[in-house]
């Protein structure tokens, strides 16, 4: 009995449901509170109205997804690929185990098996087994509703939210896209006149950092279909570059003309790994396509 | 003045001895932008970035005008031919 003490409604404000999307926001999460409170006190103004969303909403859900306690407990397997096989690819809430057995998340999803993969691989040992209720219904109310009654069920049970749903807790929700870095500048400003070859610099550049694209545009904003493709494919990479924009007349000025004699190669973008050009955009997509960018990244 | 696609043929097919070659203007008729798909025995024990090269200095004097220049393929007549017959579809049985 001791735990519907600890039932306090302290953990009512911090209960909302992790993003789905970052763009949305959660803002027009129901509150949830009437759950919680000891005895479903009537509301003599509201229970008046003759539209009340919030109640016939969760009595659909209720029938949409099966409890918690009834879901049946699936280990994710350790390999990827395996995961799409295993879990659904589809609209839902799903519940995320650890090796003890420990509920740890409750997340909600418009690719479960994706999601899951994400969990796996950012913190694989927390991700034992998951249980996932399949939401037919695409609302996103009703998908809340329904991770709604999942996390009240396990703080029913348990009088804790799972540790990956507390507040402040960031392990689990996809982090806000990091902020893209500034493109590099290659000299103080057009006005400033430079004490070395501007090759020199170039030359400096590539080789004190392991990947340089320069671009035409900047790399939140480039300016050519090909600097965009390349800047689309070293994001999807994750891997770490510098981006210098041979556009910019201010700081890069001349940049291009030094550049096509230091590569001997004409055209942009360039790509530079190790201080060594590997290509434009052609070469990039097309090493992107063979799977063979990883291995040159980690070199 | 833009380059024609018969200059970049012409340019390639002479300094390069394709077995087969496919120059596609995409720039929309002002010449300044190309694909191309290139066989030649050339590239034999070349790599990618060195292919790209051997084309781009073939066409260094049309690259002056040309903005884009995208080589899709750049091959070996033996690598072609593997291509077309993966690419083939399979004769029914």
């Amino acid at each position: 009995m001791a735990t519907i003490i600890r039932l306090s409604p302290i953990h009512t404000p911090s209960l909302s449901p992790p993003r789905l999307f970052s763009s949305h926001s959660s803002q027009n999460t129901p509150n949830i509170s009437f759950y919680l409170r000891p005895k479903p006190l009537s509301f003599p103004s509201t229970s008046l109205k003759p539209y009340t969303p919030a109640r016939p909403r969760a009595l659909v859900v209720t029938s949409a997804v099966k409890s918690l306690s009834e879901t049946d407990l699936v280990s994710v397997p350790a390999e990827g690929e395996e995961i799409a096989g295993k879990l659904p690819s589809e609209t839902g809430v799903y519940a995320v185990f650890d090796q003890n057995g420990d509920l740890q998340f409750v997340g909600l999803s418009r690719n479960i098996a994706a999601s899951v993969l994400v969990h796996r691989k950012s913190v694989p040992e927390l991700c034992h087994a998951v249980k996932v209720g399949i939401v037919d219904e695409p609302d996103r109310a009703v998908l809340t509703e329904a991770w709604k009654s999942w996390m009240e069920e396990h703080i029913k049970a348990t009088g804790k939210v799972p540790p990956g749903n507390e507040s402040g807790n960031a392990t689990w929700v996809r982090q806000p896209p990091r902020k893209k870095k500034p493109d590099l500048r290659l000299t103080p400003g057009s006005h400033v006149q430079l004490t070395v070859p501007l090759e020199q610099l170039v030359d400096r550049l590539v080789k004190e950092n392991k990947v340089v694209a320069f671009i035409k545009g900047s790399r939140s904003a480039p300016l050519c279909g090909f600097s965009q493709r390349v800047v689309g494919i070293l994001e999807n990479q994750g891997v770490d570059y510098e981006s210098v924009d041979v556009l910019d007349e201010e700081y890069n000025s001349g940049l291009r003309e030094t550049l096509k004699s230091y590569s001997n190669w004409p055209t942009f973008p360039q790509i530079f790994v190790n201080g060594e050009l590997v290509g434009g955009c052609d070469i990039l997509t097309s090493m992107h396509e063979k799977g063979e960018l990883a291995s040159l990244f980690q070199k | 003045m833009g380059v024609t696609k018969e200059q970049v043929e012409a340019s390639l097919t002479s300094k390069l001895n394709p077995s087969h070659l496919e120059v596609v203007d995409t720039s929309g008729g002002c010449g300044a932008s190309f694909v191309i798909e290139i066989v030649s025995q050339q590239f034999e024990g070349k790599r990618l970035l060195e292919r790209h090269r051997v084309v781009n200095s073939a066409l260094e004097e049309e690259m002056k005008e040309i903005h884009a220049l995208s080589i899709k393929k750049a091959l070996t007549p033996e690598q072609w031919k593997k291509q077309q017959e993966a690419e083939k579809p399979k004769p029914a049985a």
